[in-house]
Parts: structure tokens; sequence; C-alpha cells
């Protein structure tokens, strides 16, 4: 059977997400390159799998799924678009076993054998009794992923849940650890197992009932909670830049508007696929704050330095392992070329200095401190009461000019001149857009 | 490491919750020592409770992840964790109030003022702690950087006095939301997605006008928001254009006068 991949579902939450509802499903649909029945499908899982999760969730007919996903900054604490990595398919009789193998461990260390026992025991009539090769493979893979842990001693093996996470800190210090998981999940990179934990922790919170366990104390403010769909694709390129392992991918770039091809097996209905296939040795994957979007920059044989946005990125394969010594090279070239990026242009470095002007006297000085926070490696370089000069030497103009005109008449773009002409352009036609609206008062 | 792990599937955790069990994985804790080593960590525990847990993880194996990871156009983290976090928690989980000392954005130290906290709010822009909270003599929703609290102390509030502020908060702070209806400028549609990440972090609708191929946004936000709206408008520059909201369409009309002014390019006709 193939891996199972969650392109689509990515694609899909996606979509919902940052159109909130804009399209019907035929639109939707099509946009994603997939037939409205699959769309109905898909969908149909995916609400599925929210209402199991969030039982708390208004279950309403009618309810639109994207109003179920809408963010509402004071209501809800809990990252719901964390369900996606819920979503792995697992038999029905697997998840009973391995629950109860689970909740069985919890209890006492147990061997295989016992386990088999109480699974005769206590399983549904319906699910299908395992044999013993069945548990010992099931205990392989809880102790793979670190949900359990086999005691010492010899054979016949005993198992424990690890769990000693809960299980040996006081209430006070499970408290402390919840906070702690829930500001840095929100605050770092990457994140997901960050959430994952916490949502393990707030239910071990909750069992205690402890008198201090109110879990929505924190608010974030200016979040992109929809950069965690992206961490899906994370963890395959951190790999495959650790194992120095070229990848394969059908990349789809944001800009074309289809972002998501089906991998028909029927040939009847194969097609063009609209995305392009890429070959590419990945060296580094770059956040970007300023957007909350995530960057996958490489190396390929023919074109070079190569900067995929990830939520292009599709069917992700490892291939073929490239020696130590072109990885480091290549790496390093990178390095140079995006060592003055405002985020990953590699274009000729040119120097930018702007006049940011102070606010009236009365107010604080709003902009020099945001200058300061998000200015990057730009200098300071002549100050009055009524200014400051800014400089900064950068890979083009393209990324660093949206963050200069945010600062609106605060900021005067002095060199280069080119840079200077394009913002008067700029405000001449953002003037345009409100001219019709000023002849109104 | 993959994310997609059938122990993460809905249906076994939704089981394990029936049976009350809490299963942790080497994800999570791999995640968590890498977390611990964060400066901000010593702010988060006691120093014991640091020790306890750096001992629990001691043996979990971490993922080098940072030496394949960048960040690009970060703010400097003025702090991610602050040290009065600990207790203002409790206060609030204590559904308490507070007695306080600290400075005002202008300089001047207020002392021994009293109110009922309400949240902790993390700026994701500007990188810092504030404390929402209810001044009891000003009688206002107030927002205090943490780091402007010179001292705080728990005080004793009657649980009704404390749920009717609540309600009040609540009230105001529906009050003062704010809607507006920004179009993206159609010859820009290719740079939707961009321009909707760039408001991924307010409440939004998008509406999609099947007929003119045009995309338009309305944006819920608070009254004190508007700011960081407008410079997110300036920032997307002449991708987008406000519809509705006669105030942030003034602004960004002065904005542009004034800007031009900055080149020596004067308005026709000065009105502002």
């Amino acid at each position: 059977m193939a891996k199972e991949s969650f392109d689509k579902e990515i694609q899909f939450l996606r979509m919902l997400v940052l159109t909130s509802g804009a399209y019907n499903r035929q639109q939707f649909a099509e946009r994603l390159g997939i037939s409205v029945h699959t769309f109905d499908k898909t969908l149909r899982r995916l609400k599925e799998i929210v209402q199991t999760i969030h039982a708390e969730l208004p279950e309403k007919q009618g309810t639109e799924f994207a109003d179920m996903l809408r963010f509402s900054y004071y209501e809800s604490s809990d990252p719901i678009l964390l369900f996606l990595y819920r979503a792995k398919s697992l038999k029905e009789s697997e998840s009973h076993r391995l629950s109860l193998i689970v909740a069985a461990l919890q209890e006492k260390a147990l061997t295989a054998a016992e386990l088999m026992d109480i699974c005769c025991d206590e399983l549904p009539a319906d699910v299908s009794l395992p044999d013993e090769k069945t548990i010992r493979s099931d205990l392989k893979y809880l102790e793979q992923v670190g949900v359990i842990k086999r005691e010492a001693g010899g054979r016949p093996y005993r198992y424990r849940v690890y769990n000693d996470l809960v299980a040996q800190l006081t209430d006070d210090e499970l408290l402390d650890l919840y906070d702690f998981v829930d500001v840095m999940a929100n605050t770092q990179v990457p994140s997901v197992q960050g959430y994952l934990l916490r949502d393990t922790l707030k239910k071990a919170l909750k069992q205690k009932e402890l008198p201090l366990a109110v879990t929505d104390s924190f608010l974030y403010k200016y979040h992109y909670y929809s950069r965690i769909l992206d961490e899906a694709h994370l963890f395959p390129l951190f790999q495959a830049i650790r194992l120095r392992r070229k990848v394969r991918f059908l990349y789809f770039s944001p800009k074309t508007g289809k972002s998501y091809a089906s991998q028909n097996t029927n040939p009847l209905f194969e097609r063009e696929t609209e995305g392009r296939e890429e070959h590419v040795l990945p060296l580094k994957v770059v956040y970007d704050h300023q957007y909350g979007r995530w960057y996958l920059l490489g190396n390929n044989y023919r074109q070079g330095i190569m900067k995929y946005r990830v939520e292009g990125l599709t069917q992700v394969e490892e291939s073929e392992e490239v020696p130590e010594a072109e990885f480091a090279q290549k790496l390093a070239q990178l390095e140079a070329r995006t060592r003055l990026s405002w985020l990953v242009d590699t274009g000729a470095p040119v120097k930018v200095k702007v006049r940011f002007f102070r606010p009236d006297k009365q107010q604080p000085d709003f902009v020099k401190e945001r200058v300061l926070l998000q200015g990057q490696w730009g200098t300071i370089t002549e100050e009055n009461d009524d200014w400051f000069i800014y400089e900064i030497t950068v890979n083009g103009t393209t990324e660093i000019k949206p963050w200069l005109r945010s600062f609106g008449s605060s900021c005067e773009v002095l060199e280069p001149v080119r840079l200077r002409r394009e913002f008067i352009a700029e405000w001449k036609e953002i003037q345009s857009y409100y001219e019709p609206f000023r002849e109104n008062l | 490491m993959n994310l997609f792990e059938k122990i993460f599937n809905y249906q076994l955790i939704s089981r394990l919750d029936e049976y009350g069990t809490l299963p942790i994985t080497a994800h999570e804790r791999s995640w968590l020592k890498a977390m611990l080593a964060h400066p901000s960590a010593e702010a988060a525990f006691a120093p014991e409770t640091r020790t306890k847990l750096q001992s629990l993880l001691e043996p979990v194996e971490t993922v080098a992840f940072t030496e394949s990871l960048g960040e690009k156009a970060k703010s400097k983290e003025r702090h991610v964790y602050h040290p009065l976090l600990r207790l203002l928690r409790r206060i609030l989980a204590k559904n308490q109030g507070i007695r306080m000392t600290y400075r005002t954005k202008n300089g001047r130290v207020n002392t021994g003022h009293k109110g009922l906290p309400y949240k902790l709010e993390y700026s994701m822009v500007k990188k810092e702690w504030y404390l929402l909270w209810y001044h009891f003599r000003y009688q206002a929703y107030m927002s205090t950087r943490l780091q402007s609290i010179v001292s705080v102390s728990e005080e004793p509030v009657d649980p009704g006095e404390a749920a009717e502020i609540r309600e009040r908060i609540e009230a105001t702070l529906e009050a003062r939301k704010e809607t507006a209806v920004i179009e993206v400028v159609r010859s820009y549609n290719r740079e939707l997605s961009r321009i909707l990440y760039a408001f991924s972090c307010f409440e939004k609708e998008v509406e999609y006008l099947d007929q003119t191929n045009t995309y338009r946004i309305r944006l819920t936000f608070l009254a004190d928001d508007s700011e960081y709206i407008l410079s997110k408008l300036r920032f997307l520059g002449k991708r987008v254009r406000v519809m509705e909201g006669e105030r942030l369409k003034q602004r960004m009309y002065e904005s542009a006068v004034k800007a031009l002014s900055r080149y020596g390019i004067e308005s026709v006709d000065p009105l502002f």
C-alpha cells in the first residue's frame, strides 16, 4: 500500500482557513484540482475528526465547517487546526487494541502474554482477537514511539507506560509545565509537538481536578495560527537534510490558481498535473515571521540555489544521498548568498538608507522602538530630536519594501533613488484609491 | 520523525481519554527537552522543578533541527517568559484581585492601585507580555506591560463582584468591536495567498464575487487594533483597498498625503 499522504487534507484546510468560506463547493474543488465528490468525502472525514476530538463544538445541523474552524480570539486558546495531526488512519480493531494495551500498562507493568489475556477478556465481542505476534508488534510500535517502556530484567519482558512527565511532578509543577509548554508552542517554532503535549497535559490537569487548573489564562495576539499546517512537511525535510539526501516533490507555486492535483491511479482519468516535478538537495528550512510562512531552500544541479514555499510542496519523497563535502559546499554557498536576505532574496546587495520621523514629543518614540525591534541587522547612523537615519545593506529591495511602507509617513526613503521613486509612485496610487472618499467628506 | 503517527489518531485518542490514560510520545519529550534549553525556561520553573524535568528528560534523544532551521524577519525577543507570569496566572486562576505598583506610558508611577486581572496577553509583534485587567478606581479596562510592573500582590475580591466585572469586561470588548471591508485589488489576485496570510491573525470572513473575480475580506477587530491593521494595510500597499470603514479610509488617505509631502509633493487641497 502506498504511504498515506496528507497533502490533500493540508491543502484543503489551508484553503478553508485562509479563504474562510469564500467559495462554494464547486469553486473550492476546482481550485484544489479535485472533484466535487472528493471534496465532499474529504470534508466529511475532516468533520468527523473534529467532532470526535472536540465533542464540545456545536454539532448543529447545517453548521458550516468553516464556521467551526473560525478563529475567535477571546473564545478559545486551543489551536483547532491541530486536528490535522490526528488524521492518520487506523483500523477500528487496532485502535481498540492499542488503547486497551496502553490503559492496562498504566495500571501496572505487564508481559505480552498477560496483555494477550487482557485483550481476550476485555476487547468488545465484535473485534477480532489478536494473536501473540500482533501483541508483540503493538508493543514494539508503542515502545518505538515512546509511549511505553520495557522494564529492566530478563525474559519475559515487562512493559509499563512511560509517562514520568505527568506521574512524577507535583500538582504545582504540572501547572508550571503546562504553562511553559503553552507559551513555547505558541511563541517558538516548530510547535506541533508542543501543541500535542499541551493537549495531554491539559487532560492531566483536568483529571486531577486541581482548583488552579485554569488553562485559558494566556492569549497570543497577532498570531499566525495556520502556520502549523505547514509544519507537516518540516520533519521529513529536516530528516532529508540530516541524511544529506535529495528530495523529489511536485511543486505548486502559490501564485498559480490550483494548489493540489489528485494522484490518479486509474489511467483513464490520468491528466496532466499542473505542478512542477522538482528534484533538489534540501539545505535549510526558513520561517518568515513577517507573513507566518515557511520556505525550503535547496540546491539543484542545473539551476543552483532554489527557493520554494513549503505550502506548495506535495508528494515529498527522499531520494539519493550526496557526499558530505558536496552538501557542505552547497550549504556554505547558500549561507553566503542569504546572509543579507531580508527574507530569502538572493539578489544583488544594495544599500538602503531611510529617514524615520519621530512622533510628537508628547508620545513615546514608538517609531524608533519598532525599528530597533524589527530592523534586523540595520543600524541607526545619525539622529536628532525630529528624525533618525537607518541604514541597511540587503539583497534586493523587494522584501524590505513592505516593512518600510508599513511606517507610512514616518518613513522617507533616501537611497537608492529607484526605491525612492517607487515609493512616490505607490503613495500617489494609494492616495488615488481614497480620492473619491475624500470628495465625499 | 513523523507527525502523522498512529498513536495520535483521533479514534485512538478518544478511546484513551475514556480510559483516562495520557500517552506522551518520544516526539513530545524531545521537543520539550529542546525547549528547556531556551533561556526563558529559567523564569518558567522553580529551580528544583527545572532540575527534575532535566533529569527526567536526560535519556531522551533530541532531534537536531536547529541547524537546518532559520528564522527571518523576526522581531528581537524582549522576553518569551516573564518572571511575573507564574504569580499572575495563579492569582488569575484563583479568581483573586491584585494590588499593583506600575509605571504608566508617560513614566509616572502609580502606587498600590487595586484591580481584577482578566488575561495575560503576549504580543507576537512586540514580543512581550501584557496584563489585561480592570482598574477598580478608574473603572476602566487596562493593558499594562509586565515589564512596567514594579510590584504586584494578591488582594481578596468578592467572587460575585469578580464575576460581574468579568461580564463588564466582556461587554466592553464586544462594544469595542469594529468591522472593515478590504478588497484585494484585482490585478493582484495572483498574490491572494500572501495577502490572506497577512490577515490570518484576525477574525475574518472572505467573500468571493464570481462575476468580477474579486475578493473582499471582512475583518472584525477591536478598536485598539486599528493601528496594527493600518500598518498591515500600508505594508500591503496598493494591493488592497479599504471599501468599508470610514476611519481606516481617512487614515490611509492621510498616510498617503503626508508620505508624499515627505518627498516634497504637496496635495492640491491640504485638507489634513
